[in-house]
């Protein structure tokens, strides 16, 4: 079942420049879904689509079998909760306050939480690992902190499809895969839809099931109009999205490509590392 | 700010908040120039107001000044709260979006246009300062619709170039035209809290009252602005429509104030940081304390300007002005300092 339809798809930020096409794919409900692709490609625009900022110029888009369009931004929170790039206010807001206003297109007509509210956003503190500094101002956090209290406040949103963009970005080693851990937990458990997008190819293909490969305009100046339409993006499985030649070719770079278990990671190589034979590499030439 | 927020919590800190209001204006209409007892006015108001001096100065003087300072503060901080969440700023003010100049031009025009006539036993002044206001507000508002992009950086600058050139235009005025009435203009545009009729505290009072309790009612949706329009749409809220109120209801408030005073300084600015303070960001309880404790600074203020030089009377937004400057300051260099309240 397609929790997400999206249809021919297109989107330009001014008239000259497309940045999505003819984009079309079904979300499965339940599924995991990684959006991967180069800076510029438009991973953080789509986002920006399906949670409701932007207006497609021109195909559709479904959630839950009604069109994007009809849903008023209330109605849509209960459905899709975001987690995106953040700079904090400059008001002393405490950690707890800010994952509470989740709750607020929620809010009952007194204007304050219900022990229930108080309830979800407890789990989601917990489940985030932010318990610890609940009562502490955001602002005081470090910035792999404050990316676990705000997807701690989309968890809080408890909606059935989880819009991440770079939710990792920040975060060391430990929480990279704890909150990855998370997410997986989430999808499983209470069966929410996850999308993330990602720079992190690797993390992505241990735990999405779907991929998404969004392709730059730019990749495809010089083909056809056809083919160029085509080959604007990749969707599927994601270790049949996420091969060694589409990862080489979308990206622009060397990649080092192994297998742990069933498993494949990519390593990008750059030209002048220590212990790399620059000679050798002097006569590939630079794609883009 | 350590503990949550709830409506029993809130309700105490309310009460309490009117009562110390109370309080203070009960023992600010006391104190004055003139001494007045107590025991005098209670005798005065039994006796059927007779030629009592003492219960005279308390009812037709003291009492309506305090009551039009506790108003007019109430307005101010409250419009200052919504200002600061609306623009993401922590030093923004009532005035910042060119309320201060366009109420300053419409006064002048009055007298430049020799405007005698009164609207409900208000002055030229006051009706056109009002108009002044508001239609400032709506240009400013108007220009950064115009240009389209990021809203509130947008607004900021129109609101900065608005005022300066509508301050521009008033200087021209006045060195172009010669008139005496000018200096009681700028005199009342300096802010001045002066004795009112009941019929208009009454008004007023009603409406800023009104004002507070509309901001109140969308206080959680302003506490999910302050994280941007786009984090606020995605939790929910329905961030034009948010928008357009507080502007409006923010904007006529501060409004009336000017038209009522002039231009009070500093309150709209300092009180809400105060609180904030004090007791935390959430709007919820910023809002409703703010416009307590806005009402209780002025009226200590205007006490205090009626009385420090008597008989001679400093105009209220000097007092605001030299306790606020330096408030201000220590505020900018906290800022700078952790980039956090």
């Amino acid at each position: 079942m397609s929790i997400i339809e999206i249809k021919n798809l297109n989107f330009s930020y001014t008239a000259k420049q497309p940045v999505l096409r003819g984009l079309t794919l079904d979300v499965t409900a339940g599924s995991f879904l990684a959006i991967v692709g180069p800076n510029g490609a438009g991973k953080s625009t789509l986002l920006n689509l399906l949670s409701g900022l932007l207006r497609c110029s021109s195909g559709t888009i479904n959630v839950d079998s009604r069109s994007l369009k009809s849903y008023s931004s209330q109605s849509l929170a209960r459905k899709i909760a975001v987690v995106r790039q953040q700079t904090p206010p400059p008001f002393g807001f405490s950690v707890l306050e800010t994952v509470l206003m989740a709750r607020t297109a929620f809010f009952t007509s007194s204007g304050f939480e219900s022990s229930e509210d108080l309830s979800i956003v407890d789990e989601a503190l917990r489940a985030t690992d932010t318990f610890a500094f609940k009562s502490r101002p955001l602002t005081s956090l470090s910035g792999g902190e404050r990316q676990r209290v705000f997807i701690a406040r989309a968890l809080a949103q408890n909606t059935s499809i989880l819009l991440l963009d770079e939710p990792t970005s920040f975060l060391d080693l430990r929480h990279q895969v704890k909150i990855y851990d998370l997410l997986k937990v989430a999808q499983v458990e209470k069966s929410k839809t996850i999308i993330a997008a990602t720079h992190d190819i690797n993390l992505a293909a241990q735990y999405a099931d779907s991929a998404l490969l969004l392709k730059p305009a730019a990749t495809h100046r010089g083909e056809s109009s056809a083919s160029s339409l085509a080959s604007c993006f990749e969707y599927g499985a994601v270790h049949e999205v996420l091969t060694p030649q589409n990862v080489e070719k979308t990206f622009a770079v060397e990649t080092f490509v192994s297998t742990v278990g069933s498993e494949r990671f990519f390593l990008p190589l750059g030209s002048l590392a220590k212990d790399r034979r620059i000679l050798s590499r002097q006569n590939k030439t630079d794609r883009i | 700010m350590k503990e949550l927020l709830t409506a029993k919590r809130l309700l105490r800190r309310i009460a309490l908040a009117l009562i110390i209001l109370v309080l203070v204006m009960l023992v600010c209409s006391v104190i004055g120039t003139e001494k007045v007892s107590l025991r005098n006015v209670f005798a005065g108001h039994a006796d059927g107001k007779a030629a009592n001096p003492d219960y005279q100065i308390f009812i037709r003087v003291r009492v309506p000044r305090v009551i039009l300072a506790a108003i007019v503060g109430a307005a101010l901080a409250s419009a200052g709260v919504v200002f600061q969440a609306l623009l993401r700023n922590p030093l923004a003010e009532p005035y910042i979006l060119g309320i201060s100049s366009g109420a300053g031009l419409g006064a002048i025009s009055a007298v430049i246009l020799g405007i005698e006539w009164t609207l409900l036993g208000r002055s030229p002044l006051a009706v056109f300062a009002f108009a002044g206001a508001l239609g400032t507000v709506w240009l400013v508002w108007f220009i950064a619709k115009l240009a389209k992009k990021n809203k509130t950086t947008t607004l900021l600058l129109a609101g900065v170039v608005v005022n300066a050139f509508f301050s521009a235009v008033i200087m021209l005025l006045i060195s172009v035209a010669k008139s005496s009435e000018f200096y009681s203009t700028i005199f009342w545009l300096m802010g001045n809290i002066l004795e009112e009729e009941f019929f208009v505290l009454w008004l007023a009072g009603g409406f800023v009252a009104l004002a507070v309790m509309a901001l109140y009612k969308i206080s959680p949706q302003l506490n999910a602005m302050t994280f941007g329009p786009q984090d606020a749409k995605n939790l929910g809220i329905n961030t034009a429509a948010i928008r357009t109120i507080a502007f409006a209801v923010a904007s006529a408030v501060t409004a009336v104030a000017v038209s009522l005073s002039g231009l009070i300084g500093f309150v709209g600015l300092i009180v809400p940081h105060a609180v904030r303070l004090l007791f935390g960001a959430d709007h919820r309880q910023l809002i409703p304390l703010s416009a307590v404790a806005g009402a209780v600074f002025l009226v200590a203020a205007d006490t205090i300007a009626r009385t420090i030089v008597a008989p001679a009377q400093m105009p209220v937004g000097i007092i605001t002005a030299i306790v606020g400057g330096p408030f201000f300051l220590v505020l900018l260099i906290r800022h700078t300092r952790k980039s956090a309240f």
